[in-house]
Formats: C-alpha cells, sequence, structure tokens
C-alpha cells in the first residue's frame, strides 16, 4: 500500500513540526520499516531546537546511550540562545503578564506602541525579540508558549509579512496543541490574508495557498464541522486552481469529503470533471473510483477499487483515525466512505436498469441477498427510491420517471412570460428615460 | 587588321612587334602541347581553340548555357575566319547566325544582358568593315556577289550596333573592365571569363608581369582555373600596390586601402567579388588584431553584399567563407579580449585598430557580430527555401547545419563571456529554431553526422563531397599560399559542435536561458518551440499545458507573422500528437480551425495556395514565399488532413446521426459537414482516390454502422506509415471506429427496436462486453439514448418516447422563443449598454448555452464575451500557472478573438481577422483554451458534454418526495 502513501508528497508543503505526527502515524502503521522513520525523524529534528527528543531517537535508533558530539553541543547552543532571546524579550513579557497593564491597550495600534515606548520603554527592538523569542520557543516544541506570545506580538506588529509569519506560527501552534476550534479561527484568518494581501507575486500567492490546504486537512479532518469547510475550501475557484497546478494528491481528500457529505452531491459534478482533468498527473483508488463509476459506468472495476479505497484510507494520517468501541478498533471515516460509497454505485446502477436481479446486486454491495433485500426495502419505504420488488423472480423493478412531452414544454415556457415582461418593463423605462431628457 | 584588333584588345599601346611575335611565339607551342593544328590560322583561333581545349579539360559537364556560348564563340571564329579571306558572304552568313544565337543565350540565361563575346565581335566587325571601305581598290576587285554582302553587313550592322552603341563603347574604351564583373552569381559571366581568359592568357604578365618577378612562379601554381587565374592576378595588382613586400606595409597603408575598398562598396560598377578578394588579401597583411578583426568585419559585410536581392539565397561556398570569417572572427575575440565590439561607433575611435597586440587597454571596434551571425542564419535559410528538396543539393546542403551550430554555440559562449544576455538570448532562439522540430532519431543523425564530419581535419576538408573549387576556396581563405599572414590568430573557438546526447538536454539549456533573459519576442518563441518539441515527443499534456499556461493563443495575434506561423506548426503537432495518443476530440479541436479556412498551406507556410475568391498582388505573394518553411521542417499535409477528418469523422458520425432530427443541430465540425454534403450531391461515387475520399468512404459506412468496412477504408490509406508507431494508432483507430459504429448505430436504430439484446451487439461491433455496457450506460445517463437495462435478460428496453409530429413542433416552438427572447435581451443590453437587473443569476447562466449555439448566426462578440467572463475569471487574478508572462492576463481579456491567427489580417486585408475568427469554432475554441483552468477543450463537454451534466441529475434518492 504504500505506493498511495502521500506523506513525501505532503511534508514539503508542512511545517518541521508538523511531519512528526504524520511520522508517527507511519510507524503505527509498520508501512516502511522502523529505522527509516527513525532517521526520517532525526533528520526532521536536526534544524529544530528539540535536541533533547532528537537525542533520544538517536539512542532507540542505534541502540546506544553514547550521543554524537555535535548533539550535545548544539543543546548546549540553544540553551545559550534561549537565554539571550529571553533577556532580550524580556522587558516587554513582564509587561504583557501583567494584566492590568495589558487593560490598557487600545485598539489602535498606534497609540498603543507610542504608549509602550514612552511609558515603559519598549521599542520595536523589543517587540522584534518578542518575535525570536516564540519563534525559538515554538522550535523548541514549547508551542503552548508559542502561540501566547505570538498572539501577543501580532496585537503589536506593524510588519504584514511579519504578522503574516506570526499567523503561521500560531495555526501550526494551535495544530499541534491539538486545539481544533482555535486552529479553524486561526486558518480562516489566515486564509483572509491571504486571499486579500498583494503579493509580491502570484506565484507567491499561490505557495500560500498551496500550504494553507495542506494545513488545513489537519484542521478539517478533526473539526466536526471540517467536511462541510473542506469542500467549501478547496472548491473555491483560486484554491481548486491551486491543487490542479502543484497539488495533485489533494483531490483524495476533496473526494472523500464529497463522497462522505451527503449534502454536497452537487459538487461531484465538478469533482469528476476535476478528476478527469487531472488524470494523468493524479491517480488513485478513490480518483478512479469517482471515474470507474462515473464516467465510464464499470461497476465491477468500481467495486475492485472501492476494496482499495478501504485499505488507502486506514493508512492515511487524516482519513484513517481510530477509534474505540468497546473492544473494536473502527476507523470511521472509512466505514462511513464505503457506505456512502456502495449507495453510490447503488444509485448510479439504478439509473441505468429497469429491471436488477437482487442476488447480483447482493454480490455487488457485499451483502447477502437478505441483507440486501432489506436494504433495498428500506430505501424504498423512506421514499427515496421509485421502485418495486418482484419477490417471486428476485428482482426489482424501477419506476419510469419520464416527465411528459407537455410538462417539458411548460417547463420550458415557463419562463419566458417573466422575462418579456422584464423585458418589457425595461423598454418603456429606458424610452421615459429618453423621453424625459428629451423634454 | 587582326594586329590592330589585338592591339586593341590588349591595351598597351607601346607593343613592339617582337613582343607580339613573342606572344605568338608562346601561343603556338601551348597549341602544340594541346595536339591541335598549329600551322595555319591565326593566333586568334589558336589561342581560342586553346582556350576551349583547356576548357574541356577542367569541366565535364557543361550546363546548356556553356553548350550556346561555345557555339557563339565558335561562330566568332569562323567570321574570323572569314574576315582574312575577306569573304563578305560567309561573314554576313555567320553574322545572322550569331544574331540567333544571341537570342538562344538571352533565352537560356533568362538575362539581357549582352554577352562580351557578341560585343567584341560586333567591334571585331565595325573595325573590319571600315577598313574594308576604306580600301577602295580592293572593293573594286570583290565578285558581284561578295560586294553585294559588303553592302548588306554595312546596313545590318549599323542598324544592330545602335542597339548596343552604350557596350560597344564601354568595350572600346575599356576591353577588360568588366570582365570579372559578377563571376560568382552568374554561370554566364563565368565561361565568359572563361573565353575571355583564353585570348587574354598572358594579360597579366603584360601589365604587371614584367615588373613583379613572383608572379611568373606564381601563374602556373593558380593557372588551372579562370577562379584562381583572376584572383593570382588581382593579388598581383595588390602586390604591386604595395610595393611587394608585406613587411614594408604599414598599418596606415592598410587602413587606408580599407577605406577606400568601403566607400567603393554599393557604388554602380563596383566588382563585389573584386571587393572581397582585396580585402581577404589585406587581411593577410594586417598589422594588428584589432585590424584583422576590422577586416575581417568588413569581408563578411561584403560577403553579404554579393547577393543583393532578397529573394535569392547567397551561393553557398561564399556562406561557408562567411562561416569560416565569422569564427576567425571569434578567434581573434577570445585571444585578445580587450577587443570591444560595438554596434555606435564614434568618430573619435576610428584609429583603435592601431592599437598592437600587447595593447592593454579596451580596443573599441565596429561591428555586431549577432547581426552576422542572424544573416548567416537566414542565408542558410534561404538556400533551404531555393534548393529542389528532392536534390542531392539539399541533403548536402543540410549537412552544412552543424556548420552552423557550432558556430551560434561559439557566438554565444562569447556573448555570454562578455554578459551581453540579451543578444545571447537571441542566438540562443536561432540554435533552438534548428533543433526544436528535430525528434531524437533525426536529432541523433546530425549528431553522428557532424561528429563524422568534424574528424576531418577541418570542417570542410574532411568533407570529401564538396567541390574543388570549394576546396580551394577554403585552402585559399585559410591562409594557404601566397605570403603567411601577419597577424596569425590561432584556431580557439572549437570547430566543432558539441551537442549533447539528448535533445531535450540541449533544448533545456537554451530554454532556461532564453526564458531567464530573452525579450518579448524570443520568449513566446522559445515557447512555442517547447510546445511543439514536446508534442513532436509525444508529450501532450505537457505541451498543452505549456500552451494554456502562457496564454499564447490569445496574445499571438498581435506578434509578427512568422512567430504566428510557429504558433500554426505548433498546434498543428499538437493536434497530431493528441491523435497519438488517442484523445479524438483534442486532437480534432486542435485541428479544426486550421483546416476552418480552407488556408492549411498559407497557415504553416508549406507552400503558396492559390484562392478562389481573392487574388493575392505580386507582393503579397512575394512575401508569402519568403516566408515558406524549408521542406525538412514541413508537417506532412496529407496526413494532417487525415488526422483532422477522421477525427472529425469520430465525433461528427454519432453526432449527425444523434441529431438528425434535432431542430438545434450542434455541428462540430463545418468543414467535415460541407465535405460530406459535397460528397452526398455525387450520382456515382468511385473508389477512394485520396484522404478525403476514403474519409468519406469510411463515413459512409460508419453512418450505417457498418464498422468493418469503416476499418478496412481508413486502414488503407498510405498515410499512417507516416506515423512513428502505426501499429498503435490503428489499433486504437480501430477501436474507436468500432465504439462511435456502436454510437451510431444505436442513434439510428434504437427507435425501431423494442429491445437489443447486449449479446448481439457484442457480435456486431466485435466489443468486449464491458465496453458495450459501459458505452450504452453513458448514452442512457447522458439521455441520449432513451433506453434502460435490463439486467436479468441481458437487454437493452428501449422507451420510445419520439413525440408525435405536434408535439415534436411544439417542443421546436418553444425553443424558438427561447432563442428570440435571448436575443431580445442581448439587443436590449446592447442598446441601454447595462444587463437587466431581474433575471437570476441561474438562468443567466443558461442562456450562455444557447448563445453558443447562436454565435453562428448572430456573430455577436457580445453574446461570446458574456460566455467567456465566466470562463476568464476562473483563472481571475492569478495567470499563476503562466510561466513567464503573468501580465499577459489582462491583454488576453482585451483581445478576445480567434485562437488561429488568421496571417492576411494583419496585412491589412480584406478578409480580415474578425469574421474569420467570430464563427463559432473559433470562439468554442477559444473559449476554450482561455479559460485555461484547463477546462480546454470544451467540446469535451459539448460532445459527450451530457454525461457529466447528467450526474448532477441522478436518480437522487436523496430528494425527499415521490415524483
Amino acid at each position: 500500500m504504500a505506493q498511495y502513501d502521500l506523506t513525501y508528497k505532503i511534508a514539503p508543503y508542512l511545517e518541521r513540526h508538523l511531519v512528526f505526527p504524520l511520522l508517527e502515524f507511519l510507524q503505527e502503521r509498520n508501512l516502511y520499516s522502523d529505522d527509516q522513520i527513525l532517521k526520517a525523524k532525526i533528520e526532521l529534528l536536526a534544524k529544530t531546537n528539540m535536541v533533547d527528543y532528537a537525542m533520544d531517537i538517536h539512542k532507540s535508533l542505534y541502540h546506544t546511550e553514547d550521543v554524537p558530539e555535535a548533539m550535545v553541543e548544539r543543546r548546549a547552543e540553544v540553551v545559550g540562545k534561549m537565554k539571550m532571546l529571553e533577556e532580550a524579550a524580556a522587558p516587554l513579557i513582564n509587561f504583557l503578564q501583567n494584566p492590568a497593564l495589558v487593560q490598557e491597550l487600545q485598539s489602535d495600534k498606534q497609540s498603543n506602541l507610542q504608549k509602550l515606548n514612552e511609558r515603559h520603554q519598549i521599542g520595536p527592538n523589543q517587540i522584534e525579540a518578542l518575535y525570536q523569542f516564540a519563534k525559538f520557543q515554538f522550535e523548541c516544541g514549547n508551542y503552548s508558549g508559542a502561540a501566547d506570545y505570538l498572539y501577543q506580538y501580532r496585537t503589536l506588529c506593524t510588519n504584514s509579512d511579519r504578522s503574516l509569519s506570526a499567523l503561521w506560527g500560531k495555526l501550526a501552534a494551535e495544530i499541534l496543541m491539538q486545539n481544533w476550534d482555535v486552529a479553524l479561527e486561526e486558518l480562516n484568518r489566515l486564509k483572509e490574508v491571504i486571499d486579500s494581501k498583494n503579493f509580491s507575486s502570484p506565484l507567491s500567492q499561490l505557495q500560500n495557498r498551496t500550504w494553507l490546504m495542506h494545513w488545513s486537512l489537519f484542521v478539517y479532518f478533526n473539526h466536526e464541522n471540517g467536511r462541510n469547510a473542506i469542500i467549501e475550501l478547496f472548491f473555491q475557484e483560486r484554491y481548486l486552481n491551486a491543487i490542479q497546478t502543484n497539488a495533485h494528491h489533494l483531490l483524495r481528500y476533496l473526494a472523500i469529503a464529497v463522497i462522505i457529505n451527503k449534502r454536497r452531491r452537487n459538487s461531484l459534478k465538478d469533482l469528476v470533471k476535476v478528476i478527469q482533468q487531472e488524470q494523468y498527473t493524479y491517480k488513485d483508488p478513490i480518483t478512479e473510483f469517482l471515474e470507474c463509476l462515473f464516467v465510464n459506468y464499470d461497476f465491477e472495476k468500481a467495486q475492485q477499487k472501492l476494496f482499495e479505497c478501504g485499505e488507502v484510507i486506514e493508512n492515511d494520517f487524516f482519513l484513517g483515525k481510530q477509534a474505540q468501541e468497546g473492544s473494536f478498533v473502527t476507523v470511521p471515516l472509512r466505514d462511513e466512505f464505503l457506505e456512502n460509497a456502495r449507495l453510490f454505485i447503488f444509485e448510479t446502477y439504478c439509473r441505468i436498469h429497469q429491471c436488477i436481479d437482487i442476488r447480483m446486486l447482493a454480490e455487488k454491495l457485499n451483502m447477502d441477498y437478505d441483507d440486501a433485500e432489506r436494504w433495498i426495502v428500506n430505501l424504498i419505504r423512506n421514499a427515496r427510491l421509485d421502485a418495486m420488488i418482484d419477490s417471486k423472480m428476485g428482482t426489482v423493478i424501477m419506476g419510469t420517471q419520464r416527465s411528459s412531452v407537455y410538462e417539458q414544454i411548460i417547463e420550458s415556457t415557463k419562463q419566458l412570460s417573466i422575462r418579456s415582461y422584464m423585458l418589457a418593463n425595461g423598454v418603456v423605462a429606458a424610452a421615459a428615460a429618453t423621453q424625459g431628457y428629451n423634454l | 587588321m587582326a594586329s590592330r584588333f589585338w592591339t586593341q584588345v590588349g591595351g598597351g599601346d607601346s607593343e613592339t612587334e617582337e613582343e607580339e611575335s613573342d606572344l605568338e611565339y608562346e601561343v603556338q607551342a601551348g597549341a602544340k602541347e594541346g595536339g591541335q593544328d598549329v600551322g595555319n590560322g591565326s593566333k586568334y583561333l589558336r589561342s581560342d581553340s586553346d582556350s576551349e581545349d583547356s576548357d574541356d579539360q577542367k569541366r565535364v559537364v557543361r550546363s546548356a548555357k556553356d553548350k550556346r556560348f561555345d557555339e557563339m564563340v565558335h561562330t566568332v571564329e569562323q567570321v574570323k575566319n572569314s574576315m582574312k579571306i575577306n569573304d563578305w558572304v560567309s561573314i554576313e552568313e555567320n553574322y545572322d547566325k550569331l544574331n540567333k544565337q544571341l537570342e538562344k543565350v538571352f533565352r537560356v540565361t533568362e538575362s539581357e544582358v549582352v554577352p562580351r563575346v557578341y560585343i567584341k565581335a560586333l567591334v571585331m566587325l565595325e573595325d573590319f568593315l571600315a577598313q574594308a571601305l576604306a580600301n577602295k581598290d580592293a572593293k573594286k576587285k570583290m565578285s558581284p556577289s561578295n560586294a553585294k554582302a559588303l553592302n548588306y553587313m554595312k546596313q545590318k550592322l549599323k542598324k544592330n550596333n545602335k542597339q548596343y552603341e552604350v557596350e560597344i563603347e564601354k568595350f572600346r574604351e575599356n576591353p577588360e573592365s568588366e570582365v570579372e564583373e559578377d563571376k560568382d552569381s552568374e554561370m554566364m559571366d563565368q565561361s565568359e571569363t572563361e573565353s575571355e581568359a583564353g585570348y587574354s592568357d598572358e594579360e597579366p604578365d603584360k601589365i604587371i608581369g614584367f615588373s613583379d618577378s613572383d608572379a611568373g612562379d606564381e601563374e602556373p601554381e593558380g593557372g588551372d582555373g579562370p577562379w584562381e587565374k583572376q584572383k593570382t592576378r588581382k593579388e598581383k595588382i595588390m602586390d604591386k600596390q604595395f610595393a611587394k613586400d608585406p613587411s614594408e606595409i604599414s598599418w596606415e597603408m592598410v587602413d587606408k586601402k580599407v577605406k577606400e575598398i568601403i566607400a567603393a562598396r554599393g557604388r554602380k560598377g563596383t566588382d563585389r567579388a573584386e571587393q572581397i578578394e582585396q580585402l581577404t588579401y589585406l587581411l593577410r597583411v594586417a598589422k594588428t588584431p584589432a585590424q584583422k578583426l576590422e577586416v575581417l568585419m568588413h569581408v563578411v559585410s561584403a560577403q553579404f553584399d554579393v547577393n543583393l536581392s532578397l529573394n535569392t539565397h547567397m551561393p553557398i561556398n561564399v556562406w561557408k567563407k562567411s562561416v569560416q570569417n565569422v569564427l576567425s572572427m571569434l578567434d581573434i575575440l577570445a585571444q585578445y579580449p580587450n577587443i570591444v565590439l560595438e554596434d555606435a561607433m564614434d568618430p573619435e575611435m576610428e584609429n583603435e585598430s592601431q592599437k598592437g597586440a600587447d595593447y592593454d587597454g579596451p580596443i573599441h571596434i565596429w561591428g555586431n557580430i549577432v547581426a552576422f551571425l542572424e544573416r548567416i542564419d537566414d542565408e542558410f535559410f534561404k538556400s533551404l527555401q531555393f534548393i529542389d528538396p528532392h536534390t542531392k543539393d539539399y541533403v548536402e546542403r543540410l549537412r552544412d547545419e552543424p556548420l552552423f551550430m557550432v558556430l551560434a554555440q561559439n557566438v554565444q559562449d562569447y556573448l555570454e563571456r562578455i554578459g551581453d544576455m540579451k543578444a545571447a538570448a537571441r542566438v540562443a532562439l536561432r540554435r533552438l529554431e534548428h533543433v526544436y522540430y528535430k525528434p531524437q532519431a533525426v536529432y541523433e543523425a546530425m549528431r553522428m553526422q557532424s561528429r563524422s564530419v568534424t574528424t576531418g581535419e577541418n570542417i570542410d576538408d574532411g568533407d570529401s563531397e564538396l567541390d574543388d573549387e570549394d576546396r580551394q576556396m577554403t585552402k585559399f581563405s585559410s591562409d594557404m599560399k601566397g605570403p603567411p599572414a601577419f597577424v596569425s590568430v590561432l584556431e580557439i573557438v572549437p570547430r566543432q559542435p558539441s551537442f549533447p546526447e539528448l535533445s531535450r538536454t540541449l533544448m533545456d539549456q537554451l530554454l532556461s536561458l532564453i526564458y531567464r533573459v530573452g525579450d518579448e519576442r524570443t520568449k513566446p518563441r522559445a515557447m512555442l518551440c517547447d510546445i511543439y518539441y514536446h508534442a513532436v515527443s509525444e508529450e501532450f499534456h505537457t505541451a498543452r499545458d505549456l500552451l494554456l499556461m502562457s496564454h499564447l493563443q490569445d496574445s499571438v495575434q498581435h506578434m509578427d507573422i512568422s512567430t504566428q506561423i510557429l504558433f500554426n506548426r505548433a498546434m498543428a503537432q499538437l493536434g497530431l500528437c493528441a491523435f497519438r495518443a488517442s484523445l479524438i476530440s483534442e486532437a480534432h479541436s486542435c485541428l479544426s480551425e486550421l483546416y476552418a479556412g480552407g488556408r492549411v498551406k498559407e497557415l504553416l507556410a508549406q507552400g503558396v495556395q492559390q484562392s478562389r475568391y481573392y487574388e493575392k498582388t505580386p507582393e503579397q505573394e512575394k512575401l508569402e514565399r519568403r516566408r515558406q518553411m524549408p521542406f525538412h521542417m514541413h508537417i506532412n499535409l496529407e496526413l494532417l488532413e487525415a488526422v483532422h477528418l477522421v477525427s472529425a469523422m469520430l465525433l461528427e458520425v454519432p453526432n449527425m446521426a444523434a441529431s438528425a432530427l434535432d431542430p438545434k443541430k450542434k455541428v462540430i465540425s463545418k468543414n467535415f459537414r460541407r465535405l460530406i454534403e459535397s460528397s452526398e450531391k455525387l450520382a456515382f461515387i468511385g473508389p477512394p482516390e485520396n484522404v478525403r475520399d476514403h474519409v468519406m468512404a469510411a463515413t459512409r459506412a460508419l453512418s450505417r454502422g457498418d464498422a468493418e468496412k469503416a476499418i478496412e477504408v481508413i486502414q488503407s490509406l498510405d498515410v499512417w506509415k507516416l506515423l512513428p508507431k502505426k501499429d498503435h494508432v490503428l489499433k486504437m483507430l480501430k477501436g474507436k471506429i468500432q465504439e462511435e459504429a456502436l454510437r451510431t448505430y444505436l442513434f439510428t436504430y434504437s427507435p425501431y427496436y423494442d429491445a437489443l439484446s447486449l449479446d448481439q451487439l457484442i457480435k456486431m461491433f466485435t466489443l468486449s462486453e464491458s465496453q458495450v455496457h459501459s458505452i450504452v450506460s453513458k448514452m442512457i445517463v447522458a439521455e441520449e439514448l432513451h433506453a434502460s437495462w435490463d439486467q436479468p435478460t441481458r437487454c437493452i428496453v428501449t422507451h420510445n418516447v419520439e413525440p408525435t409530429r405536434l408535439q415534436a413542433l411544439a417542443a421546436q416552438f418553444a425553443e424558438k422563443l427561447t432563442v428570440l427572447m435571448d436575443s431580445n435581451e442581448k439587443a436590449y443590453e446592447a442598446y441601454t449598454g447595462g444587463s437587466l437587473d431581474g433575471p437570476p443569476a441561474g438562468r443567466r447562466k443558461e442562456s450562455q448555452d444557447y448563445a453558443s449555439v447562436t454565435t453562428g448566426r448572430w456573430q455577436g462578440e457580445l453574446s461570446t464575451a458574456q460566455g467567456k467572463q465566466s470562463s476568464y475569471s476562473r483563472y481571475g487574478s492569478t495567470g499563476q500557472r503562466s510561466l513567464f508572462n503573468v501580465g499577459r492576463t489582462s491583454q488576453s481579456r482585451v483581445g478576445g478573438t480567434g485562437g488561429y491567427k488568421d496571417l492576411r489580417s494583419t496585412q491589412g486585408n480584406v478578409r480580415g481577422g474578425t469574421t474569420y475568427s467570430s464563427t463559432f469554432q473559433s470562439t468554442r475554441y477559444q473559449d476554450a483554451y482561455s479559460s485555461v483552468g484547463r477546462t480546454p477543450y470544451q467540446s469535451g463537454s459539448s460532445v459527450r458534454g451530457g454525461q457529466t451534466d447528467a450526474s448532477g441529475r441522478m436518480v437522487s434518492l436523496t430528494r425527499s418526495g415521490r415524483f
């Protein structure tokens, strides 16, 4: 299944720290050898300040108690730098830790800055130091501290580039702390900034959008309302473009979100179109499933792909969240997906048939005969399906659903009168206007 | 009499009788060697026969021209003989013959230049006549017939000579001035000088031979061809001027001489070839490297001057020489990096070249090496245009390409070295344009060939097939002979082209340079070359993405014609590539517009097409001829047509069957429809001959649902063998035809069936079960086929919902009303400038469908413009995918028409771009392409569009209530 693993594609678009959970997940799934993953982790950590953690991993990877010199040195360096930065940012931090003083701050940034400068001798240098300190905190793995500092930094910062970086930092921190509500807020804020901001080049804007989409996966697949939001975000024209341009693999998440979301059936059409366009660059069982079902109407193959889909979902960090239900371990998203996909197959099947053998259907849907019959009866009873069961023959007979010619004509002419009325009004208004003008 | 003539010809007034007899003796000796009859005849005869003799030895093959000249020379000889015996009857006869031959010569050479031989004869006759008339005694003694002939001649000559007064005058003044004129460009003149050379063989000796002892030694060396002979003579002139010893020549002398020669440049009567020779000589005696470079510049310019006409190409040997010269320029520039070439020249810098090789500071020299390179490239291109592609010459010429490539490469290296990146990009583009159309195999061949050529000592010498003349030329130019060059320059610049193994690597190198530093023209051109190359190497999607991202289809109409041709070529190639990749509708949308106007040849610059409705002015035709692609770059038109028609057939036949009764017929390919109509009109249908006939025959079979016949006819086309993967393509075609035949069959005959058996269909169209199932399902979902599967019995049960006549009419009526409504609204909008705020947005979208249907009728920019807005906004602010020019998006919105650019519209032609490009086809196409978000080929959705549309109208089990 490793061929469908997207970690290596997604990782370049993520923060170093955000890749950790992905690697942990992979370790659990045993798709790759442990050594490989541990090595990747060390590499990842090399550029962060989480030296202690790196040391631990090093030990478990090489089964020794020795730690390379470089790491020890780096540790000392990191600690030293931390001290230095802390000192530099100290005045501001002290100020911010005093709630009474913070209360005095108003919404106006400029006046705040002035006040700070006058009363507390806190100038731009200190504010910059706060940012650096927050960044350092983040790199050390102290996410909550970093999040707080960044939040405060943002209220004081005037540089728009810096404030954007701070936003990114905050979002990363919130994601890592799994504060999904806050993260969602940050995400939306960030999105606004990205869409509104005048970027130096469209290319960097595109890059930012791509990042945003990748980061949002963390949020959307964990937040309860995420499934709607992801469809909304990804289907926005600019973001869809970004997907088509440099992140084709995101189509998988979009496809899954669309399939499991019953209220978003109408986006399916667009999705299939996009998948078809991109099929020469990106393909995985999920997109292939949709293609089989809605482009080629190849039910057998769709069935086959569906089976593969299950495995892909299980092995995907974002999708394969496990839930404990008593002694069972299930992947709720997978079950939901399979259920919906099965429904899709059945719907499509009904569309082109007038008479279906229940036995065959049961086979296709991976159910036994009775279950299938029950399922269909339920569908019919719930008024979702215009069909009857011929129990003697063991078939489902679909009701015809053609509108008569009269209806068609009425449908097509219905609006004509309103439209001509509007037009007439418009003409009269225009005529009146010109007359008035002439007079 | 003869001696009198001789004195005139020889030009030496102080000749003594002795000298003459000396001369005679020499000539006789020469004639003896040749085994000629020595005893009788004058020295004219002898010397002339001598020349003829040597002529024969030298050149075995003689052209018609030469033959005529020889005849003429022969006749002149006869006249001379008759003059000796005073036989006026035969003089008269021969004179008439001469005039006839003159006409023939005119016909052969197609020029009005009177051969010198003729003029000479006239002069000779005139003089002789005057003498004869003066000699009253002799006249009296003449026989009556002879006297009569004399009188006739007197009259005729008087009359005739009037025509050539000027020439005769010129000849008399200076009997040898015109000897070498145009000897390069005109064979005629060459043969003339040959005959001339015969009798003025010893001239140089007379002129300078006595004063220059060296000359005597050199004479026999160089004496084996007229070319060499003249050259040596010139050298001698030069030597005389420069007082024999090169070391005595000073910088000033060279400079002065160069200025003198340059001043004469372009003046009437200046001998261009002679100029080159003089300059080449000066090259050898140039004092400083800078001066050498300067002279080289002038040599190359002079070489370009050899051929003044725009419509003919530079002689190939001259071309090669200039390549060598530019290469040695590069040598100098590489050896002395302090020499700087400048375009604009300060008058103060005039004497810069005086600074010697050891001078440290920068030396400024006038010149533009890029311009030279481009000219050389143009000349190469032109020569390929003019050489008949089916001859060996053409192949020979093509072999010179590596030579150009190495030059271009060196120039580019030089430019990069001095940091002139803009020019480097231009040169890179030139190189690119020699590579982009070559598939890897052809590229490989060029690479191997260039390697095998350069294993020889020298590029030219290694090529054994060059004629002797060329070889001598190159020898001459590479200082093999004569005094050694004063400034010797090592061959620093590599003479061997170094091609990377894969053409892609070369392309990438060049492209990245151009994208980085190129300008407005080079970038799009490079992009088009890239697209073309990708298409040739079967990378359709990459090529398509490049095209879409660059927005070239919008901006191309603002570019120059040659870029537009390149664009058309790229589109054609893209179409072929799509076809090979079995993307039929993509192939069709790429090609359909190319064929819409019926002017494929013109659009691709592959031959001049006569239009039935439109006369081209000679200027336009000339321009068009100048744009033509050389043969080896052609895209096979027959293959292109076959691909276009077959893909149109595959799309259009089922479409026609589907909408046979439909009032709002959607036409996919107008061009194809027209062909069908005309073939339907035929009373008798013969066996197919050309591509079109084949496709029409296949169409007839296909519309009957007879897949086998259609396949057979299509596969019998010869052009498929031009495809690299023929079998693969034919297999793909077979499959496609079977599928489309099934669809056509279902469209046409399903109304007459209650149920169709799946197994029957499988057997009929030899398709697999899953294929048939898939195709039928698609049709059902798309509501193209009113039927549904009956799964237990493996049948398709049709729901015959054919409306009654009344119902059909009512539906049609409703349809028309809607169209009317739409157009009313549009008219209103156009009138008021604003839109009705009333109709909800949803409906507006719907109206676009109608708009696209009716564009053909309304020709309205309005309707399409509206349709487009939405598609543009898709890409919105971004243009992010555009690799090189983001700002272009805004431009593209303005220039809203036609993907293919009408070449003529830029020429200010009557059939301008607007009508042409606002047809349904083009807007659709353009829409598709400009909507960039790679919903590119709208046809995809319009042809089979229903199917995707329909998936929205699913059975929808989630709907709340029953129907």
